[in-house]
């Protein structure tokens, strides 16, 4: 039998890079900005946007699209913080949200009632730094019990991130965290990398964090 | 699971290209992997394996070439078109 060789050079990702220009276009479209959270599961992504709720609800309008691998938790938890509906999606196994799920979630979201869109990924520092959302951002979150090395074992996360939270900053006393030292590894990956040091438990730092959502929010 | 849902988008896009008849077996899958692509190789190979069994693969081999960068890319397909050889 004749076997012939067919050229494809197809980019694997084209499907859903596709759909991320089309979510970029709506968010631009109503001046939005759209931060995809990023972390290691348990580095409080899910405190972070509760008090970030509670904090700037009733100054910015925000809607939120959660992913989990299993159980909807996460949203549950923020639909309490918030009186806008929090769009949960469920992966059923995968280890990233994708772009159509993006869309499909933006689909129940009146963008025009929004100011800020935050998108909290699964937690996973591998495979959500692949998948490009449609996101204006990334933002990756990592905290103080993880050690500082986090930057240079998941480098890519930190590249393809514009903003940086090291979060649990109130554990310091406890721990032989240097903070310096994981700045200047993220640094070493990303040196444009914006950080922010927070206690979303305690709120130290977080002052800094609202400011800064407050100025993306005035942009919409 | 990221290497699977890789392999399910590979079998997507090679079914465009050849449809999903038996007449064209597709007996070769060939893809470049960025080293910085995010993909760990034998894991995206055995998933691969794993999700091109049905037709129009057929008894499929993966070749996988790590490139530079973070490329990741169907680059080519071998087919089987049933037709004797010249």
């Amino acid at each position: 039998m004749a076997v012939r060789r067919i050229d494809v050079r197809e980019r694997v990702m084209a499907k859903n890079d596709e759909l991320a220009a089309e979510v970029r276009r709506r968010l631009e479209r109503h001046n939005l900005w759209g931060l995809n959270l990023v972390s290691s599961p348990g580095s409080g992504k899910t405190l972070l946007i509760e008090r970030t709720l509670e904090n700037l609800g009733e100054r910015l309008s925000i809607a939120v699209v959660t992913g989990d691998v299993q159980t909807q938790n996460d949203a549950d938890r923020l639909a309490k913080r918030t009186s806008r509906l929090v769009q949960a999606v469920v992966t059923g196994g995968a280890c990233h949200l994708d772009a159509r799920q993006i869309m499909k979630a933006l689909d129940e979201i009146d963008l025009s009632e929004t100011d800020l869109l935050l998108i909290e990924n699964v937690g996973n520092l591998v495979c959500p730094a692949s998948w490009d959302l449609g996101e204006t951002a990334k933002a990756v979150l990592f905290s103080v019990t993880e050690g500082e090395d986090k930057p240079v074992k998941y480098p890519k996360m930190f590249r393809e991130s514009r903003y940086a939270i090291l979060n649990k900053i109130d554990l310091l006393p406890h721990l032989d965290f240097d903070v310096d030292k994981a700045v200047s590894y993220a640094k070493e990956t990303n040196p444009d990398l914006q950080f922010f040091f927070t206690s979303a438990l305690t709120g130290e730092g977080m002052h800094e964090w609202y400011e800064f959502l407050e100025a993306l929010g005035a942009e919409a | 699971m990221h290497e699977m849902s890789i392999a399910l988008e590979v079998s997507r896009i090679a079914q465009d290209y050849v449809g999903r008849d038996e007449i064209h077996r597709v007996v070769l899958v060939g893809m470049d992997v960025g080293e910085e692509a995010g993909v760990e190789v034998g894991s995206l190979e055995f998933c691969l394996e794993a999700v091109l069994t049905q037709p129009p693969f057929h008894n499929v081999r993966v070749v996988i070439k790590t490139v530079p960068g973070d490329v990741l890319l169907l680059a080519y397909l071998e087919i089987d078109d049933g037709r004797p050889k010249n």
